[in-house]
Protein backbone atom coordinates (compact mmCIF):
# COMPACT_ATOMS: atom_id res chain seq x y z
CA UNK A 1 0.00 0.00 0.00
CA UNK A 2 2.73 2.56 0.89
CA UNK A 3 4.13 2.17 -2.63
CA UNK A 4 1.41 2.65 -4.21
CA UNK A 5 1.92 5.82 -6.09
CA UNK A 6 5.20 4.17 -7.28
CA UNK A 7 2.76 1.37 -8.89
CA UNK A 8 0.76 3.58 -10.20
CA UNK A 9 3.18 5.54 -11.90
CA UNK A 10 4.95 1.79 -13.26
CA UNK A 11 1.53 0.95 -14.54
CA UNK A 12 0.62 4.01 -16.30
CA UNK A 13 3.65 3.92 -18.29
CA UNK A 14 3.22 -0.07 -19.43
CA UNK A 15 -0.49 1.13 -19.93
CA UNK A 16 0.69 4.09 -22.28
CA UNK A 17 3.17 1.23 -23.81
CA UNK A 18 0.33 -0.87 -24.75
CA UNK A 19 -1.65 1.77 -25.90
CA UNK A 20 1.01 3.22 -28.40
CA UNK A 21 1.46 -0.12 -29.69
CA UNK A 22 -2.30 -1.06 -30.63
CA UNK A 23 -4.04 3.18 -31.39
CA UNK A 24 -4.08 4.43 -34.35
CA UNK A 25 -2.13 7.51 -35.24
CA UNK A 26 -5.51 9.56 -34.83
CA UNK A 27 -5.75 8.60 -31.19
CA UNK A 28 -2.43 8.60 -30.26
CA UNK A 29 -2.73 13.14 -29.07
CA UNK A 30 -5.00 10.87 -25.82
CA UNK A 31 -1.77 9.47 -24.97
CA UNK A 32 -0.88 12.71 -22.86
CA UNK A 33 -3.96 12.67 -21.18
CA UNK A 34 -3.49 9.10 -19.98
CA UNK A 35 -0.40 9.98 -18.68
CA UNK A 36 -1.53 12.87 -17.08
CA UNK A 37 -4.24 11.09 -15.03
CA UNK A 38 -1.74 8.66 -14.14
CA UNK A 39 0.14 10.94 -12.91
CA UNK A 40 -3.02 12.68 -11.40
CA UNK A 41 -4.28 9.39 -9.45
CA UNK A 42 -0.45 9.23 -8.27
CA UNK A 43 -0.83 12.14 -6.73
CA UNK A 44 -3.94 11.94 -5.08
CA UNK A 45 -2.71 8.74 -3.56
CA UNK A 46 0.21 10.67 -2.23
CA UNK A 47 -1.70 12.99 -0.82
CA UNK A 48 -3.81 10.13 1.05
CA UNK A 49 -1.39 7.92 2.56
CA UNK A 50 0.87 11.25 3.26
CA UNK A 51 0.59 11.50 7.22
CA UNK A 52 1.24 7.21 7.04
CA UNK A 53 5.03 5.95 7.59
CA UNK A 54 6.22 2.84 7.70
CA UNK A 55 8.56 0.41 5.71
CA UNK A 56 8.35 -2.48 3.54
CA UNK A 57 11.05 -4.96 2.02
CA UNK A 58 12.99 -5.70 5.18
CA UNK A 59 13.64 -2.04 5.78
CA UNK A 60 14.87 -1.29 2.52
CA UNK A 61 11.77 0.99 1.06
CA UNK A 62 10.59 3.23 3.58
CA UNK A 63 8.31 6.48 3.55
CA UNK A 64 8.41 8.97 5.97
CA UNK A 65 7.52 12.60 5.60
CA UNK A 66 9.98 13.86 3.86
CA UNK A 67 9.58 10.93 1.49
CA UNK A 68 6.26 11.94 0.31
CA UNK A 69 6.72 15.53 -0.17
CA UNK A 70 9.63 14.81 -2.44
CA UNK A 71 7.50 11.95 -3.56
CA UNK A 72 4.57 14.61 -4.25
CA UNK A 73 7.01 17.33 -5.96
CA UNK A 74 8.25 14.73 -8.44
CA UNK A 75 4.84 14.08 -9.54
CA UNK A 76 4.24 17.44 -9.81
CA UNK A 77 7.11 18.21 -12.02
CA UNK A 78 6.35 15.61 -14.18
CA UNK A 79 2.66 16.12 -14.37
CA UNK A 80 3.54 19.84 -15.38
CA UNK A 81 6.26 18.44 -17.81
CA UNK A 82 3.80 16.09 -19.38
CA UNK A 83 1.57 19.12 -19.85
CA UNK A 84 4.42 21.49 -21.00
CA UNK A 85 5.42 18.73 -23.78
CA UNK A 86 1.82 17.98 -25.13
CA UNK A 87 2.16 20.58 -28.26
CA UNK A 88 5.68 19.39 -28.90
CA UNK A 89 4.67 16.06 -29.24
CA UNK A 90 1.47 15.99 -31.16
CA UNK A 91 2.70 18.74 -33.67
CA UNK A 92 0.63 22.07 -32.37
CA UNK A 93 3.38 23.91 -33.42
CA UNK A 94 3.91 27.48 -35.75
CA UNK A 95 7.96 26.79 -36.74
CA UNK A 96 9.07 23.22 -38.75
CA UNK A 97 11.92 21.60 -37.22
CA UNK A 98 10.72 21.98 -33.89
CA UNK A 99 8.41 18.66 -33.35
CA UNK A 100 9.60 15.74 -31.18
CA UNK A 101 8.43 12.16 -32.67
CA UNK A 102 7.82 8.86 -30.41
CA UNK A 103 5.27 10.42 -28.43
CA UNK A 104 4.36 7.23 -26.60
CA UNK A 105 8.08 6.22 -25.71
CA UNK A 106 8.79 9.96 -24.64
CA UNK A 107 6.05 9.80 -21.72
CA UNK A 108 7.15 6.09 -20.78
CA UNK A 109 10.42 7.13 -20.54
CA UNK A 110 9.57 9.99 -18.56
CA UNK A 111 7.37 8.19 -16.48
CA UNK A 112 9.67 5.68 -15.49
CA UNK A 113 12.71 8.46 -15.04
CA UNK A 114 9.65 9.88 -12.42
CA UNK A 115 9.29 6.75 -10.60
CA UNK A 116 13.02 6.20 -10.25
CA UNK A 117 13.28 9.30 -8.18
CA UNK A 118 10.26 8.78 -6.36
CA UNK A 119 12.24 5.54 -5.48
CA UNK A 120 14.55 7.49 -4.56
CA UNK A 121 13.22 9.08 -1.86
CA UNK A 122 12.14 6.06 -0.56
CA UNK A 123 15.81 4.11 -0.40
CA UNK A 124 16.92 2.97 2.86
CA UNK A 125 20.19 1.53 1.83
CA UNK A 126 22.90 0.69 -0.68
CA UNK A 127 21.37 -1.27 -3.64
CA UNK A 128 18.42 0.68 -3.65
CA UNK A 129 19.92 3.98 -3.79
CA UNK A 130 22.61 3.43 -6.39
CA UNK A 131 19.23 1.75 -8.33
CA UNK A 132 16.97 3.72 -8.02
CA UNK A 133 19.54 6.61 -8.52
CA UNK A 134 20.23 5.19 -11.47
CA UNK A 135 16.56 4.74 -12.87
CA UNK A 136 16.46 8.66 -12.23
CA UNK A 137 19.61 9.34 -14.39
CA UNK A 138 19.62 6.94 -17.79
CA UNK A 139 16.13 8.20 -18.19
CA UNK A 140 17.25 11.37 -19.12
CA UNK A 141 20.53 10.70 -21.02
CA UNK A 142 17.81 9.24 -23.70
CA UNK A 143 15.56 12.21 -23.37
CA UNK A 144 18.01 15.42 -23.59
CA UNK A 145 18.80 13.37 -27.03
CA UNK A 146 15.20 12.54 -27.99
CA UNK A 147 15.19 15.05 -30.96
CA UNK A 148 18.18 13.47 -32.90
CA UNK A 149 19.57 15.87 -34.23
CA UNK A 150 23.33 17.09 -34.20
CA UNK A 151 22.26 19.59 -31.11
CA UNK A 152 20.47 17.14 -29.34
CA UNK A 153 22.30 13.98 -29.77
CA UNK A 154 25.72 16.02 -28.76
CA UNK A 155 23.74 17.11 -25.85
CA UNK A 156 23.11 13.35 -24.90
CA UNK A 157 26.62 12.56 -25.62
CA UNK A 158 27.77 14.82 -22.78
CA UNK A 159 25.55 14.30 -20.46
CA UNK A 160 26.09 10.61 -21.19
CA UNK A 161 29.64 10.62 -20.42
CA UNK A 162 29.75 13.10 -17.69
CA UNK A 163 26.67 11.30 -16.18
CA UNK A 164 28.50 8.07 -16.29
CA UNK A 165 31.80 9.79 -14.73
CA UNK A 166 29.87 11.38 -11.47
CA UNK A 167 27.99 7.38 -11.55
CA UNK A 168 31.11 6.00 -11.11
CA UNK A 169 32.83 8.46 -8.67
CA UNK A 170 29.54 7.87 -6.36
CA UNK A 171 29.77 4.59 -6.63
CA UNK A 172 33.34 4.13 -5.46
CA UNK A 173 32.46 6.79 -2.51
CA UNK A 174 29.91 4.50 -1.54
CA UNK A 175 32.13 1.71 -1.65
CA UNK A 176 34.30 3.08 0.94
CA UNK A 177 31.67 4.17 2.82
CA UNK A 178 30.82 0.65 2.84
CA UNK A 179 34.10 -1.18 3.69
CA UNK A 180 34.50 1.72 6.76
CA UNK A 181 31.87 0.81 8.22
CA UNK A 182 29.96 -2.59 7.25
CA UNK A 183 26.69 -1.50 6.70
CA UNK A 184 24.87 -1.27 3.78
CA UNK A 185 21.78 0.38 5.71
CA UNK A 186 22.15 4.53 5.16
CA UNK A 187 21.15 5.30 8.92
CA UNK A 188 23.36 2.24 9.93
CA UNK A 189 26.33 3.34 8.25
CA UNK A 190 27.13 7.13 9.65
CA UNK A 191 26.71 5.55 13.31
CA UNK A 192 29.52 3.18 12.56
CA UNK A 193 32.00 4.76 11.15
CA UNK A 194 34.87 7.72 12.27
CA UNK A 195 36.71 10.97 10.50
CA UNK A 196 39.57 9.56 8.99
CA UNK A 197 41.54 9.91 5.81
CA UNK A 198 39.52 7.14 4.33
CA UNK A 199 36.40 8.88 5.40
CA UNK A 200 36.98 12.17 3.54
CA UNK A 201 37.66 10.33 0.28
CA UNK A 202 34.63 8.99 0.54
CA UNK A 203 32.70 11.83 1.19
CA UNK A 204 34.86 14.06 -1.39
CA UNK A 205 33.50 11.16 -4.10
CA UNK A 206 30.17 11.06 -3.20
CA UNK A 207 29.77 14.83 -2.58
CA UNK A 208 30.69 15.02 -6.48
CA UNK A 209 28.31 12.54 -7.53
CA UNK A 210 25.25 14.64 -5.71
CA UNK A 211 27.35 17.97 -6.97
CA UNK A 212 26.96 16.75 -10.60
CA UNK A 213 23.12 16.22 -9.68
CA UNK A 214 22.55 19.13 -8.43
CA UNK A 215 24.75 21.40 -10.26
CA UNK A 216 26.91 22.30 -7.72
CA UNK A 217 29.70 24.68 -9.31
CA UNK A 218 32.84 22.48 -9.44
CA UNK A 219 29.80 19.72 -11.08
CA UNK A 220 27.97 22.11 -12.73
CA UNK A 221 29.69 22.15 -16.58
CA UNK A 222 27.06 19.69 -18.27
CA UNK A 223 24.33 21.70 -17.47
CA UNK A 224 24.72 24.93 -19.94
CA UNK A 225 25.38 22.51 -22.89
CA UNK A 226 22.72 19.64 -21.98
CA UNK A 227 20.21 22.42 -21.35
CA UNK A 228 21.17 23.85 -24.78
CA UNK A 229 21.13 20.99 -26.73
CA UNK A 230 17.88 19.27 -25.19
CA UNK A 231 14.67 19.77 -26.44
CA UNK A 232 13.08 22.51 -24.39
CA UNK A 233 10.73 20.57 -22.36
CA UNK A 234 13.10 17.89 -21.78
CA UNK A 235 15.44 20.96 -20.28
CA UNK A 236 12.14 22.35 -18.24
CA UNK A 237 12.02 18.61 -16.33
CA UNK A 238 15.96 18.38 -15.66
CA UNK A 239 16.00 21.73 -13.95
CA UNK A 240 13.23 20.49 -11.70
CA UNK A 241 12.59 17.23 -11.28
CA UNK A 242 16.58 16.06 -11.56
CA UNK A 243 17.24 18.95 -9.04
CA UNK A 244 15.06 17.89 -7.03
CA UNK A 245 15.79 14.31 -7.11
CA UNK A 246 19.55 15.55 -6.21
CA UNK A 247 18.53 17.50 -3.46
CA UNK A 248 16.20 14.35 -1.94
CA UNK A 249 19.80 12.48 -2.65
CA UNK A 250 21.94 15.19 -0.84
CA UNK A 251 19.33 14.44 2.00
CA UNK A 252 20.22 10.62 2.33
CA UNK A 253 23.51 11.25 2.11
CA UNK A 254 24.39 14.80 4.56
CA UNK A 255 21.28 13.92 6.84
CA UNK A 256 21.24 9.96 6.55
CA UNK A 257 24.25 8.49 6.28
CA UNK A 258 26.83 11.64 7.72
CA UNK A 259 23.85 12.76 9.93
CA UNK A 260 25.66 11.85 13.05
CA UNK A 261 28.64 13.49 11.94
CA UNK A 262 27.17 16.55 10.80
CA UNK A 263 29.23 19.97 11.69
CA UNK A 264 32.10 18.93 10.37
CA UNK A 265 31.53 20.37 6.81
CA UNK A 266 28.74 23.32 7.36
CA UNK A 267 32.10 25.58 6.09
CA UNK A 268 32.88 23.43 3.10
CA UNK A 269 28.80 23.69 2.06
CA UNK A 270 29.00 27.30 2.84
CA UNK A 271 31.61 27.86 -0.44
CA UNK A 272 30.19 25.35 -2.33
CA UNK A 273 26.80 27.58 -1.90
CA UNK A 274 29.10 30.72 -1.97
CA UNK A 275 30.79 29.68 -5.50
CA UNK A 276 27.67 28.09 -7.41
CA UNK A 277 25.39 31.46 -6.60
CA UNK A 278 27.98 33.76 -7.74
CA UNK A 279 29.52 31.37 -10.78
CA UNK A 280 25.50 31.20 -11.95
CA UNK A 281 24.72 34.73 -11.62
CA UNK A 282 27.51 35.87 -13.57
CA UNK A 283 27.56 33.71 -16.02
CA UNK A 284 23.91 33.71 -16.55
CA UNK A 285 24.51 37.94 -17.42
CA UNK A 286 26.29 37.19 -20.39
CA UNK A 287 24.20 34.74 -21.92
CA UNK A 288 22.09 35.42 -25.40
CA UNK A 289 20.53 31.84 -25.56
CA UNK A 290 17.66 31.48 -23.22
CA UNK A 291 17.96 27.99 -22.37
CA UNK A 292 21.56 28.51 -21.36
CA UNK A 293 20.60 31.57 -19.61
CA UNK A 294 17.75 29.38 -17.90
CA UNK A 295 20.90 26.97 -17.22
CA UNK A 296 22.91 29.49 -15.08
CA UNK A 297 20.10 30.88 -13.18
CA UNK A 298 19.17 26.85 -12.26
CA UNK A 299 22.79 26.66 -11.19
CA UNK A 300 22.18 29.67 -8.85
CA UNK A 301 19.35 28.65 -7.33
CA UNK A 302 21.24 25.28 -6.74
CA UNK A 303 23.45 27.93 -4.63
CA UNK A 304 20.60 29.54 -2.39
CA UNK A 305 19.27 26.08 -2.01
CA UNK A 306 22.21 24.99 0.16
CA UNK A 307 21.97 27.28 2.39
CA UNK A 308 19.42 25.12 4.25
CA UNK A 309 22.03 22.78 5.14
CA UNK A 310 23.87 25.34 7.03
CA UNK A 311 21.34 25.61 10.26
CA UNK A 312 19.62 22.59 12.61
CA UNK A 313 17.28 19.91 10.28
CA UNK A 314 14.71 21.20 11.89
CA UNK A 315 14.37 24.57 10.15
CA UNK A 316 16.68 23.65 7.53
CA UNK A 317 14.67 20.71 5.84
CA UNK A 318 11.19 22.30 5.77
CA UNK A 319 12.62 25.95 4.16
CA UNK A 320 14.38 23.70 1.39
CA UNK A 321 11.66 21.38 0.61
CA UNK A 322 9.15 24.80 0.47
CA UNK A 323 11.87 26.44 -1.54
CA UNK A 324 12.27 23.33 -3.89
CA UNK A 325 8.04 23.65 -4.50
CA UNK A 326 8.51 27.28 -5.34
CA UNK A 327 11.23 26.77 -7.83
CA UNK A 328 9.95 24.09 -9.51
CA UNK A 329 5.97 26.10 -10.23
CA UNK A 330 8.22 29.33 -10.97
CA UNK A 331 11.09 27.57 -13.40
CA UNK A 332 8.35 25.54 -14.77
CA UNK A 333 6.08 28.71 -15.69
CA UNK A 334 9.39 30.22 -17.25
CA UNK A 335 9.80 27.26 -19.38
CA UNK A 336 6.19 27.15 -20.18
CA UNK A 337 7.10 30.56 -22.37
CA UNK A 338 9.95 29.44 -23.31
CA UNK A 339 8.50 26.44 -24.62
CA UNK A 340 5.41 27.85 -26.36
CA UNK A 341 7.20 30.78 -28.28
CA UNK A 342 10.03 28.10 -29.75
CA UNK A 343 7.39 25.87 -30.47
CA UNK A 344 5.41 28.57 -32.64
CA UNK A 345 8.82 30.88 -33.73
CA UNK A 346 11.43 28.14 -33.35
CA UNK A 347 13.56 31.05 -31.84
CA UNK A 348 15.28 30.57 -28.84
CA UNK A 349 17.83 34.08 -28.15
CA UNK A 350 16.89 36.46 -25.55
CA UNK A 351 16.71 39.39 -27.97
CA UNK A 352 13.82 37.12 -30.12
CA UNK A 353 11.21 38.17 -27.00
CA UNK A 354 11.39 41.19 -28.30
CA UNK A 355 7.86 43.21 -27.96
CA UNK A 356 6.36 39.75 -26.86
CA UNK A 357 3.99 42.14 -24.42
CA UNK A 358 2.53 44.11 -27.42
CA UNK A 359 1.55 40.97 -29.17
CA UNK A 360 0.91 38.41 -26.59
CA UNK A 361 0.65 40.41 -23.16
CA UNK A 362 -0.72 38.10 -21.33
CA UNK A 363 1.77 35.14 -21.42
CA UNK A 364 4.32 38.20 -21.21
CA UNK A 365 2.86 39.10 -18.22
CA UNK A 366 2.75 35.65 -16.92
CA UNK A 367 6.96 35.09 -17.98
CA UNK A 368 7.51 38.70 -16.19
CA UNK A 369 5.87 36.89 -12.87
CA UNK A 370 7.84 34.02 -12.59
CA UNK A 371 11.25 35.78 -13.59
CA UNK A 372 10.53 38.08 -10.61
CA UNK A 373 9.21 35.22 -8.87
CA UNK A 374 13.11 33.61 -9.57
CA UNK A 375 14.59 36.26 -8.82
CA UNK A 376 12.87 37.31 -5.19
CA UNK A 377 10.44 40.05 -5.23
CA UNK A 378 8.30 40.35 -1.97
CA UNK A 379 5.00 39.44 -2.25
CA UNK A 380 6.57 36.69 -4.35
CA UNK A 381 6.82 33.22 -3.30
CA UNK A 382 10.53 33.21 -4.22
CA UNK A 383 10.83 36.05 -1.83
CA UNK A 384 9.80 33.73 1.13
CA UNK A 385 11.16 30.74 0.12
CA UNK A 386 14.97 32.74 0.03
CA UNK A 387 13.81 34.39 2.89
CA UNK A 388 13.35 31.67 5.14
CA UNK A 389 16.94 29.75 3.49
CA UNK A 390 19.10 33.25 4.00
CA UNK A 391 17.45 33.47 7.58
CA UNK A 392 18.70 29.73 8.26
CA UNK A 393 22.26 30.72 7.17
CA UNK A 394 21.99 34.57 9.25
CA UNK A 395 21.05 31.98 12.39
CA UNK A 396 23.67 29.46 11.90
CA UNK A 397 26.26 32.42 11.96
CA UNK A 398 26.84 32.65 8.13
CA UNK A 399 26.25 36.26 7.90
CA UNK A 400 28.80 36.57 5.40
CA UNK A 401 27.23 33.93 3.40
CA UNK A 402 23.82 36.04 3.70
CA UNK A 403 25.60 39.44 2.66
CA UNK A 404 26.85 37.15 -0.66
CA UNK A 405 23.36 35.80 -0.89
CA UNK A 406 21.69 39.06 -0.58
CA UNK A 407 24.38 40.55 -3.77
CA UNK A 408 23.30 37.65 -5.72
CA UNK A 409 19.80 37.95 -5.79
CA UNK A 410 20.73 41.61 -6.55
CA UNK A 411 22.63 40.54 -9.31
CA UNK A 412 19.86 38.08 -10.60
CA UNK A 413 16.95 41.00 -10.85
CA UNK A 414 19.29 42.23 -13.35
CA UNK A 415 19.75 39.47 -15.85
CA UNK A 416 16.09 38.57 -15.27
CA UNK A 417 15.07 42.12 -15.99
CA UNK A 418 17.17 41.84 -19.38
CA UNK A 419 13.94 39.36 -20.83
CA UNK A 420 11.72 41.67 -19.00
CA UNK A 421 12.92 44.86 -21.14
CA UNK A 422 12.89 43.14 -24.42
CA UNK A 423 9.42 41.90 -23.96
CA UNK A 424 8.07 45.40 -22.30
CA UNK A 425 10.64 47.95 -23.72
CA UNK A 426 11.62 47.16 -26.74
CA UNK A 427 9.47 47.31 -30.11
CA UNK A 428 7.81 44.06 -31.57
CA UNK A 429 9.72 42.93 -34.95
CA UNK A 430 7.44 44.33 -37.95
CA UNK A 431 5.35 41.76 -38.78
CA UNK A 432 5.19 39.97 -35.42
CA UNK A 433 1.58 39.01 -34.54
CA UNK A 434 0.02 37.64 -32.07
CA UNK A 435 0.56 33.70 -31.18
CA UNK A 436 -2.10 31.16 -30.80
CA UNK A 437 -1.97 29.81 -27.15
CA UNK A 438 -2.94 26.20 -26.83
CA UNK A 439 -5.22 25.01 -24.26
CA UNK A 440 -2.86 22.90 -22.81
CA UNK A 441 -0.22 25.40 -22.35
CA UNK A 442 -2.59 27.84 -21.37
CA UNK A 443 -3.66 25.60 -18.10
CA UNK A 444 -0.07 24.55 -17.46
CA UNK A 445 0.76 28.66 -17.86
CA UNK A 446 -2.07 29.11 -15.55
CA UNK A 447 -1.77 26.79 -12.37
CA UNK A 448 2.07 27.47 -12.20
CA UNK A 449 1.94 30.99 -12.32
CA UNK A 450 -1.15 31.22 -10.05
CA UNK A 451 0.72 28.41 -7.79
CA UNK A 452 4.14 30.61 -7.62
CA UNK A 453 2.10 34.13 -6.62
CA UNK A 454 -0.39 32.27 -4.18
CA UNK A 455 2.42 30.04 -2.41
CA UNK A 456 4.33 33.08 -1.24
CA UNK A 457 0.78 35.43 0.21
CA UNK A 458 -0.86 32.41 1.61
CA UNK A 459 1.17 30.84 4.37
CA UNK A 460 -0.74 27.94 4.89
CA UNK A 461 1.62 25.87 2.38
CA UNK A 462 4.76 26.68 4.07
CA UNK A 463 2.88 26.03 7.21
CA UNK A 464 1.88 22.59 6.06
CA UNK A 465 5.59 21.43 4.58
CA UNK A 466 6.84 22.95 8.41
CA UNK A 467 4.73 21.01 10.49
CA UNK A 468 5.05 17.89 8.85
CA UNK A 469 8.64 17.67 8.35
CA UNK A 470 10.20 19.78 11.35
CA UNK A 471 10.54 16.62 13.08
CA UNK A 472 11.70 14.87 10.49
CA UNK A 473 15.13 12.34 12.11
CA UNK A 474 14.69 13.65 15.28
CA UNK A 475 16.03 11.56 18.12
CA UNK A 476 17.42 9.46 15.46
CA UNK A 477 19.93 10.72 14.55
CA UNK A 478 20.50 14.15 16.23
CA UNK B 1 59.36 -20.23 -6.46
CA UNK B 2 56.28 -21.37 -8.41
CA UNK B 3 55.04 -23.23 -4.81
CA UNK B 4 56.11 -20.30 -2.79
CA UNK B 5 53.99 -18.15 -4.78
CA UNK B 6 50.78 -20.48 -4.74
CA UNK B 7 51.21 -20.21 -0.82
CA UNK B 8 50.95 -16.19 -0.69
CA UNK B 9 47.17 -16.17 -0.77
CA UNK B 10 46.41 -11.98 -1.90
CA UNK B 11 45.44 -10.04 0.98
CA UNK B 12 42.62 -7.19 1.63
CA UNK B 13 45.38 -4.91 0.58
CA UNK B 14 46.24 -6.46 -2.73
CA UNK B 15 42.68 -6.37 -3.50
CA UNK B 16 42.02 -3.00 -2.75
CA UNK B 17 45.14 -1.66 -4.66
CA UNK B 18 43.89 -3.68 -8.01
CA UNK B 19 40.55 -1.59 -7.52
CA UNK B 20 42.19 2.22 -6.97
CA UNK B 21 44.63 0.84 -10.28
CA UNK B 22 41.35 0.05 -12.31
CA UNK B 23 39.69 3.16 -11.07
CA UNK B 24 42.73 5.02 -11.84
CA UNK B 25 42.98 3.97 -15.49
CA UNK B 26 39.41 4.27 -16.03
CA UNK B 27 39.61 8.14 -15.01
CA UNK B 28 42.83 8.26 -16.91
CA UNK B 29 41.05 7.10 -19.87
CA UNK B 30 38.04 9.51 -19.35
CA UNK B 31 40.15 12.44 -19.40
CA UNK B 32 42.66 11.67 -22.38
CA UNK B 33 40.79 9.35 -24.83
CA UNK B 34 39.15 11.38 -27.64
CA UNK B 35 36.31 8.53 -28.87
CA UNK B 36 33.77 8.53 -27.10
CA UNK B 37 33.08 4.87 -27.56
CA UNK B 38 36.96 4.90 -25.81
CA UNK B 39 35.71 6.91 -23.11
CA UNK B 40 32.49 4.56 -22.34
CA UNK B 41 34.98 1.66 -21.95
CA UNK B 42 37.03 3.66 -19.61
CA UNK B 43 34.06 4.28 -17.69
CA UNK B 44 33.33 0.75 -17.30
CA UNK B 45 36.53 0.03 -16.03
CA UNK B 46 35.49 2.76 -12.98
CA UNK B 47 32.48 1.36 -12.17
CA UNK B 48 33.33 -2.38 -12.44
CA UNK B 49 36.23 -0.87 -10.34
CA UNK B 50 33.61 0.10 -7.52
CA UNK B 51 31.70 -2.97 -7.95
CA UNK B 52 34.80 -5.07 -6.75
CA UNK B 53 35.18 -2.55 -4.03
CA UNK B 54 32.12 -3.67 -2.66
CA UNK B 55 32.93 -7.05 -3.09
CA UNK B 56 36.55 -6.84 -1.84
CA UNK B 57 34.53 -5.18 1.58
CA UNK B 58 32.27 -7.79 1.80
CA UNK B 59 34.61 -10.58 2.13
CA UNK B 60 36.96 -8.75 4.70
CA UNK B 61 34.97 -6.68 6.78
CA UNK B 62 31.19 -7.72 6.72
CA UNK B 63 31.84 -11.88 5.87
CA UNK B 64 28.13 -12.08 7.83
CA UNK B 65 26.41 -11.25 4.78
CA UNK B 66 26.35 -10.76 0.95
CA UNK B 67 25.29 -7.37 0.70
CA UNK B 68 28.22 -6.32 -1.21
CA UNK B 69 27.95 -9.09 -3.91
CA UNK B 70 24.77 -8.44 -4.49
CA UNK B 71 25.29 -4.61 -5.03
CA UNK B 72 28.00 -6.09 -7.27
CA UNK B 73 25.81 -7.65 -9.32
CA UNK B 74 23.49 -4.89 -9.58
CA UNK B 75 26.53 -2.46 -10.59
CA UNK B 76 26.84 -4.77 -13.89
CA UNK B 77 23.60 -4.51 -14.83
CA UNK B 78 23.23 -0.73 -14.23
CA UNK B 79 26.85 -0.17 -15.84
CA UNK B 80 25.32 -3.07 -19.22
CA UNK B 81 22.28 -0.31 -19.35
CA UNK B 82 24.25 2.64 -19.25
CA UNK B 83 26.48 1.35 -21.67
CA UNK B 84 23.66 0.23 -24.04
CA UNK B 85 21.83 3.98 -23.66
CA UNK B 86 25.09 5.55 -24.47
CA UNK B 87 26.04 3.53 -27.34
CA UNK B 88 22.60 4.36 -28.69
CA UNK B 89 23.39 8.08 -28.42
CA UNK B 90 26.78 7.78 -30.30
CA UNK B 91 24.98 5.99 -33.22
CA UNK B 92 22.79 8.22 -33.67
CA UNK B 93 25.16 10.95 -33.58
CA UNK B 94 27.80 9.65 -35.87
CA UNK B 95 25.08 9.49 -38.13
CA UNK B 96 24.94 13.43 -38.18
CA UNK B 97 28.53 14.17 -37.52
CA UNK B 98 30.12 11.01 -39.28
CA UNK B 99 32.87 11.05 -35.89
CA UNK B 100 32.41 10.66 -32.45
CA UNK B 101 35.44 12.35 -31.41
CA UNK B 102 34.32 14.12 -28.36
CA UNK B 103 37.24 17.03 -28.87
CA UNK B 104 34.71 18.38 -32.19
CA UNK B 105 31.71 18.45 -30.08
CA UNK B 106 31.22 21.93 -30.15
CA UNK B 107 28.32 22.78 -32.11
CA UNK B 108 26.22 23.78 -29.25
CA UNK B 109 27.38 27.42 -28.57
CA UNK B 110 25.86 30.37 -27.03
CA UNK B 111 25.55 31.68 -30.57
CA UNK B 112 24.01 28.42 -32.12
CA UNK B 113 19.93 27.88 -31.61
CA UNK B 114 19.35 30.73 -33.82
CA UNK B 115 17.52 28.87 -36.19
Amino acid sequence: MLMLPELIVIGTAFLLLTLDLIWSDRQRPALALVGLSGVGAAIAATLTLMPQSGELFGGRFAVDAVAWWFKLLFLIAGGLTIALSMDMLDGRIGAGGTQLGSRGEYYVVMLFNLAGMMYMASARDLVSLYVSLELATIPLFVLAAWKRDAQSTEAGLKYVILGALASALFLYGMGILYGLSGEMRLEAMGKAMQAGPAFWLGVAMLAAGVGFKLTLVPFHMWAAEVYQGAPAPVTAYLSVASKGAGLALMFHVFYRVLGPLAGHWDLALAIFASLTMTVGNFAAIVQKNIKRFMAFSAISQAGYLLLGFLGKPGDGVPAMLFYLLVYIVTNLAVFGVIIWYSNHTGRERIEDYRGLSRTNPLVALAMMIALFGLAGIPPLSGFVGKFFLFSIAAKAGFHWLVALAAVNSTVSLYYYLRVVRQMYIEPAEAGDSALRVTPAMTGALAVTVLASVILGVIPYFYETVSAQTAGWLQGTLW
Amino acid sequence: MIEQLATLAPGPFHWLSLTVLLFAIGIYGILTRRNAVGILMAVELALNSGAMNFVVFNKYVAPSAVDGQIMAIFVIAIAAAEVVVGMAIFVTLFGHRRTVDVTRMDQITDAAGTN
